[in-house]
């Protein structure tokens, strides 16, 4: 069975591309629905979006590959991005990460076997001034400190 | 074309306005080392290799993406630039694979080029190398090193803006940026070959190629593809009297920078035959080996003896080799109906780029001096298959591997009265004649193809004849000598004398005149 | 000082449009479309002084004067909110508090330069921003501020709020053209340059979330008032993201040539627990840092930082105390740029990762003396001979922290392990 938008994405994906002078600049709002649509960017999902992209499959790969954010992997329920770079460097990070990794029991770059959980480092996140901290999916969490962090994990569903 | 006066090392230059600083560099003579710099390909400006000094300009400038102007001074050779260059190539060299003991690029690699001109200086990188895919297949005549590759993208640039299929990409960021095809697919358009001549290290190679011998022990000589019509300018490449590649040779009237694969490859099929050792003739039982005076006298006697004639000459024939058939022809019996073989096939929009839909490189060069008929091939096939031939000459083709569906035509041939096959090697057809001559193959003669578009161009010589083999224009001489006609015709040069003479389109043509690249026949 | 940029964000519900405008927000947008000529705007910004606040620091007027009038093709302003420079984050409590200054700053732009399609290209990683932003964009369509026949003017402009996806080279202007192309963000050769070609081959303006931000102001108020402000070639404020080390840290916006050491001690706090400052970088990881004793004379301006060796760049302070290590903290900016190298041109694509590499042998115990004239000389390779200036900006740090700090690199090798030496 081939992949494809359900209606109701596909009505998005027109009302997308329609907010461009060019389809070609619709590419990351188009890739995100697909990632919404069908959980993430696999290389099926991936050569979907090319056809109604209307674009060489090898773009959309380039395209993906390039980007922090877009993976052609499943991620876990939740991502947790730990920021690592050296204003959150200064304020602890690595200690984060190192409770993160002991209380998740992976390593950084791995998933849970459950799913739930996924634990990347990531770069700077704007968020020095609140540093260590870390993103959840689509959430920061700022001003970290251990006992926070084992809350935060504790109140993720 | 406003013309401008710049200055390089030195030296003033005069170029137009438009063309950058490397190409008005090249135009000079100047070579500015690069990578990504290609000049049918939009500018990558990547490789950083081209810096080069220009006053008034705090920062190096790459040569490839700065336009020339008025009173322009440039420094190719400065302390500065040639710092960068050791800088670029130091850069490109720290996590390449010190593969050249078994990459077939060595030779003609420019990373080993420049460093020997450029750089020589000793590695300082004491870390681990990227290490990344080797010898992953992209198609079927292409094979890809990851790890070679310097990023240069002229191959993800050609095949989006030349053949427009754009199936590779460059994958991740940073060092851990690749060369990619999309999982599950395959590089394999009809032009994809050319991407292993445009890589400038060994990243991309040619699998045909591969592994087969050093690059430095090969001869290259300037010749004519013989795949197609189109007439692409190549570089026939000979090892120890073999063909080991075609490569292309720059002709921007006819094929620009590229050949597609079928013709790269088609020295294969035609070249690497069982070739015959003697001429052969029937007698009862079969075909026994004879010797030339024999063979020629049985052929002369059943052509010239048969109250029809029918003749055939292979698009692979030359000018001069054609001119003379139609001679011999027509002097054996003058309302002989002699075609020059053409059959079309199918084209993809892809492989309409450069081939045409033949496969008989000289068909117009033939048709232009006096080879062919008025219905054409195909009519010249009904009289065939009618048994209109008393006697039949066929060179250089087996009708019976091309049409290998058609009983009729196979019936004809074997029906005929008289049968003479003149070719490189014991073909199904030649196994039904009453005699066969050995030849030679396109890579062995000296002569003219004259291309679809009516450009004439010269055929070289890259390979020495089997001493059993004679030229195909050499066995016509020596028939039309027993016609009783005295054949003054000592080499091709001179049969193209007699064309230029002889033939009205051809006139103002002469070897010397065609050259390298060849002359468009006007109208 | 009266505070331009940060004006509205402590009020109760900031990024509402009701807030906004009872705060006087876009009375300046009324007065520019039904009053102004698009020169006008112009000239009004470069009497201003205003410069790029998202690190160039390069004069916001002229910068929009380079567009040309007579080309037929569409004009794009694209507002620049891919804020992801280390030490960094005015944009974003500017994106998530004073929404509509940014829309409005942002309308500003376009109608100066003609513009009828508008753009605001945020990091992917703001998500929350982007919602905030998509919100008030909402209310400014509704409100008529933007669409078709702008307040009865004549004038149209489609504003979009384009996520993008985790890069940082997407802030360099040409890499962010790429991006919104639907590509990958590799920066564009120059030239051409945007202002002729740029998003889609059209005249294209890129500018900073906080110079956009400060245009309704300098409308409402004059050029004369901004320029007022500052210094003589820095002229007006600028915010300061100040994080670290530090114990007061935060966004705070201070008038062009603030000096730094004070600004740190007093207005920042100074050093939590009783430390001492060991170094400073006074505009985000792509600056030299600034070690203590080198920041006595500094002002917080375009030119007195250069002066002093570094930049002000997107004036992201980052404060380090005599706890830090500096080859960690060399290794960690290395890291981050080797992450971020977009990898199309050699320099950068090699010479990043490479010294990255070297700082982390010595971090790790196993440099050699060697190593630090080698970073010095791939740093050196690598600045000015790349296509965009992320190359500068990563060699620029790895020069700085071995030059300013050189002895403790050496002792770190000796030891083969950090050897924190006493200030």
């Amino acid at each position: 069975m081939s992949l494809e938008f359900t209606q109701q994405a596909l009505r998005q994906f027109n009302e997308i591309v329609a907010r461009y002078p060019k389809k070609d600049a619709a590419m990351l709002p188009v890739l995100y629905l697909a990632r919404q649509e069908f959980g993430h960017l696999s290389a099926e999902v991936i050569t979907y979006v090319a056809e109604i992209m209307d674009l060489p499959v090898a773009r959309l790969y380039g395209v993906v590959t390039f980007y922090t954010m877009l993976s052609m992997e499943p991620i876990g329920r939740h991502h947790i991005q730990v920021c690592r770079t050296l204003p959150c460097a200064l304020m602890g990070a690595e200690k984060i990460t190192a409770l993160l990794k002991a209380e998740l029991g992976i390593q950084v770059g791995e998933t849970t076997a459950d799913g739930k959980f996924t634990l990347s480092e990531v770069e700077c996140l704007a968020s020095c001034g609140t540093a260590p901290m870390m993103q959840i999916n689509d959430d920061y969490y700022e001003s970290l400190s251990e006992d926070r962090v084992e809350t935060i994990l504790e109140n993720l569903p | 074309m406003d013309p401008i006066k710049l200055n390089i090392d030195g030296r003033e230059v005069t170029t137009v306005k438009g063309k950058t600083v490397i190409q008005a560099a090249a135009d000079e003579g100047v070579l500015i080392p690069h990578y990504c710099y290609h000049p049918k390909l939009t500018i990558a400006g990547n490789c950083r290799m081209c810096l080069v000094e220009i006053e008034k300009m705090p920062k190096l400038q790459i040569a490839c993406n700065t336009q020339a102007m008025e009173g322009m001074v440039v420094k190719t050779q400065s302390p500065k630039v040639l710092d960068a260059r050791r800088a670029v190539m130091e850069f490109l060299l720290i996590n390449h694979p010190l593969d050249c003991p078994i990459c077939d690029q060595a030779g003609e690699c420019w990373l080993q080029d420049y460093y020997m001109k450029h750089d020589l200086m000793g590695s300082r990188f004491s870390e681990n190398k990227v290490p990344s895919q080797k010898r992953y297949v992209f198609g079927p005549n292409v094979i890809f090193d990851a790890e070679r590759c310097i990023k240069c993208t002229r191959c993800v640039r050609f095949l989006q803006e030349i053949t427009q299929t754009e199936e590779l990409t460059v994958l991740n960021r940073g060092d851990h940026s690749t060369i990619a095809l999309f999982p599950g697919k395959v590089l394999d358009n009809p032009l994809s070959a050319n991407v292993n001549d445009i890589c400038p290290v060994g990243a991309l190679t040619d699998r045909d190629f591969r592994f087969r011998v050093r690059v430095w022990y090969l001869s290259s000589t300037p010749s004519i593809c013989p795949g197609c019509s189109t007439g692409c300018n190549i570089k026939v490449e000979t090892y120890q009297n073999r063909i080991a590649r075609f490569k292309p040779r720059i002709n921007d009237a006819v094929n620009s920078h590229w050949i597609c694969d079928e013709g790269r490859y088609c020295f294969h099929a035609l070249t690497e035959v069982e070739r015959l050792s003697e001429p052969l003739v029937r007698q009862e039982g079969g075909l026994v080996p004879t010797d030339w005076e024999t063979a020629l006298r049985a052929a002369f006697s059943g052509l010239s003896g048969a109250a029809s004639l029918g003749g055939l000459i292979s698009g692979r024939n030359t000018n001069e080799e054609a001119y003379l058939f139609r001679q011999l022809t027509k002097l054996l019996r003058p309302q002989s109906s002699v075609e020059v073989f053409y059959q079309e096939r199918e084209l993809s929009e892809t492989a309409k780029i450069l081939m045409s839909p033949d496969r008989s490189p000289n068909f117009r060069g033939a048709r232009d001096v006096g080879v062919g008929t008025d219905g054409g091939m195909d009519a010249w096939l009904q009289q065939l298959i009618r048994n209109d031939f008393a006697g039949l000459y066929i060179v250089g083709e087996d009708l019976v591997a091309h049409f290998p569906d058609r009983a009729d035509i196979t019936t004809a041939l074997k029906r005929l009265p008289f049968l003479v096959v003149q070719d490189t090697t014991l073909s199904a057809t030649a196994q039904l004649a009453h005699v066969v001559l050995p030849a030679t193959n396109f890579a062995e003669k000296d002569g003219t193809y004259t291309n679809r578009k009516g450009r004439v161009q010269r055929l070289r010589a890259a390979l020495i004849a089997p001493p059993s083999a004679l030229q195909d224009w050499e066995i016509f001489n020596r028939l039309i000598t027993l016609a009783g006609e005295k054949a003054a015709y000592p080499s091709p040069q001179e049969i193209f004398q007699q064309i230029a003479a002889k033939i009205p389109a051809y006139n103002t043509l002469a070897y010397e005149t065609i050259g390298e690249l060849g002359v468009q026949l006007e109208g | 000082m009266e505070k331009i940029l940060l004006r509205n964000i402590e009020a109760k519900d900031s990024h509402t449009l009701a807030v906004y405008k009872s705060r006087g927000g876009y009375q300046a947008w009324e007065k520019v479309v039904k009053q102004l000529a698009p020169e006008q705007v112009t000239e009004e910004v470069k009497s201003s002084g205003l410069r790029g606040r998202g690190g160039a620091g390069f004069p916001t007027g002229m910068k929009w004067s380079f567009v040309p009038k007579d080309n037929p093709k569409p004009k794009y302003l694209i507002c620049n909110a891919d804020e992801s420079e280390p030490g960094t984050f005015k944009d974003r409590i500017l994106i998530e508090r004073d929404p509509h200054a940014i829309v409005e700053g942002t309308m500003i732009a376009a109608y100066a330069i003609r513009c009828h399609t508008a753009f605001i290209y945020i990091r992917g990683e703001f998500a929350f921003g982007s919602r905030v932003l998509e919100k008030a964009l909402e209310e400014a369509y509704t409100a008529g501020y933007l669409g078709k026949d702008i307040l009865g003017s004549g004038y149209d402009l489609e504003l979009i709020v384009h996520r993008g996806a985790g890069a940082y080279i997407c802030g360099e202007e040409t890499a962010l053209i790429s991006s919104l192309e639907g590509g990958k963000g590799w920066p564009k050769v120059k030239p051409p340059f945007p202002a002729t070609h740029g998003l889609f081959g059209c005249p294209t303006v890129v500018n900073n979330v906080e110079t956009l931000a400060a245009l309704p102001w300098i409308i409402e108020r004059g050029a004369a008032q901004y320029a007022a402000l500052g210094t003589e070639k820095s002229k007006g404020t600028k915010l300061f993201s100040v994080s670290g080390h530090i114990q007061r840290p935060g966004v705070y916006e201070l008038e062009m040539g603030y000096p730094l050491k004070s600004f740190l001690e007093e207005d920042c706090g100074g050093i939590p627990n009783g430390k001492k400052l060991k170094g400073v970088i006074p505009g985000g990881a792509s600056m030299p840092v600034l070690r203590a004793d080198e920041i006595e004379p500094v002002r917080l301006d375009y030119e007195s930082v250069q002066q002093a060796g570094s930049l002000l760049g997107s004036g992201g302070v980052i404060v380090m105390d005599e706890t830090t290590c500096m080859v960690k903290a060399a290794w960690n900016v290395a890291r981050f740029f080797a992450h971020e190298s977009c990898g199309q041109c050699t320099p950068c694509r090699e010479g990043c990762h490479w010294m990255e590499k070297i700082f982390y042998r010595i971090e790790n115990g196993q440099g050699t003396m060697k190593d630090l004239d080698l970073i010095l000389s791939v740093s050196g390779n690598i600045m000015g001979n790349t296509i965009c200036p992320f190359g500068d900006a990563a060699a620029m740090p790895a020069a700085a922290f071995i030059k300013k700090y050189r002895p403790e690199f050496e002792a770190h090798i000796e030891q083969q392990k950090c050897a924190l030496l006493p200030l």
